[in-house]
């Protein structure tokens, strides 16, 4: 695996797409299907990533360390073989955490604008 | 219906390999097969023929998106690569360069007899000995490890300045005509020599570093 030389900070901001694969695997591992569907899922369908943007960005994502393919496959028996994994490293984990934050901090500035409604 | 409906699916897969063509060939071989494979997830959990319309339509955007993208960026990386390989044989070039003058004004000190000379004579010494071995060093090192090139020039040229200059002292110590101090002069200069273009070569000359 590769080791970071960089600050998590250097990473940002991030693609739509990068960020999104982060999320999909904060909590679990997944392979790209299962990628693409969280996804879909938790953006309601307003996100849909092509085979070729999940993979372009997987490929970036694996040089720069920030995520890594499991060696073994979490379930073998029930899943087809051909199948990658890939999960977050800590790196990976804190540049998340990171442009989170980012996020956080932009959306704050907004609602001091009145773009968006002050949350109670 | 299902007969039907595997066929569509194997067609559009058909289609989907050849057309993965358009991305460089690297990529295709590390990511072509799990692409078709998520290709064929999505297809199997489309149920009506316009969902599977919209795949299809969304994943030759997609291609056509990318595929430039991963062809700019391999072309990126070839740049870099070639530009640290012209850097590298441009100061390797330089180093040969410095060490045959070295060698040829030692050389021409010595059959010339010239007594002004025994100084710049141990300089030369130095820097030819110091360079030919402290650049291979360096050289093996930054191509086969990780280390900083840097700090990999700083250690190596120190301790091949230091150890012969303290060998010799320490062998040819006792011997009358041995002059110790101009030996030590001339690896300490020696030692600056090299570092300092190293430090030239890495921080001002180079426009991209490799770590």
């Amino acid at each position: 695996m590769k080791v970071p030389t960089r600050r998590p900070e250097e990473f940002l901001p991030l693609t739509p797409a990068m960020f999104h694969i982060l999320l999909a695997l904060a909590d679990k591992e997944r392979h790209g299907y299962h990628i693409m569907r969280e996804v879909d899922e938790r953006t309601s369908g307003n996100v849909k990533m092509g085979p070729g943007t999940l993979y372009g960005s997987i490929k970036r994502m694996m040089a720069d360390g920030l995520i890594e393919e499991l060696e073994e496959r979490p379930d073998p028996e029930l899943d087809d073989e051909r199948r990658r994994y890939y999960r977050l490293t800590d790196f990976g984990f804190r540049v998340a955490t990171a442009e989170a934050q980012r996020l956080e901090q932009m959306v704050r500035s907004a609602r001091a604008k009145k773009l968006l409604p002050r949350t109670r | 219906m299902s007969k039907s409906l595997s066929k569509d699916v194997r067609w559009f897969v058909s289609i989907y390999t050849v057309l993965l063509l358009a991305y460089p060939r690297e990529f295709r071989r590390e990511y072509g097969s799990q692409m078709v494979l998520l290709l064929l997830d999505c297809q199997r959990d489309a149920h009506t023929a316009p969902a599977r319309t919209r795949i299809w339509l969304r994943t030759l955007v997609d291609l056509v998106r990318t595929a430039p993208l991963e062809h700019l960026e391999k072309i990126k990386k070839e740049n870099n690569f070639m530009r640290n390989l012209r850097n590298d044989l441009v100061a390797i070039g330089g180093c040969i360069l410095i060490i045959l003058a070295a060698l040829l004004l030692l050389s021409y000190g010595r059959s010339h007899q010239v007594s002004s000379i025994l100084l710049f004579g141990h300089v030369l010494d130095a820097l030819a000995f110091t360079g030919i071995l402290g650049n291979l060093i360096v050289f093996l090192l930054i191509k086969l490890t990780s280390f900083r090139p840097l700090r990999v020039a700083f250690w190596t040229f120190l301790i091949v300045s230091l150890v012969p200059a303290l060998a010799i002292t320490l062998i040819a110590g006792s011997d009358p005509t041995f002059n110790a101090p101009k030996v030590v002069i001339g690896y300490v200069v020696s030692f600056f020599f090299w570092y300092g273009l190293h430090w030239l070569w890495s921080n001002k000359l180079r426009p991209t570093e490799t770590a």
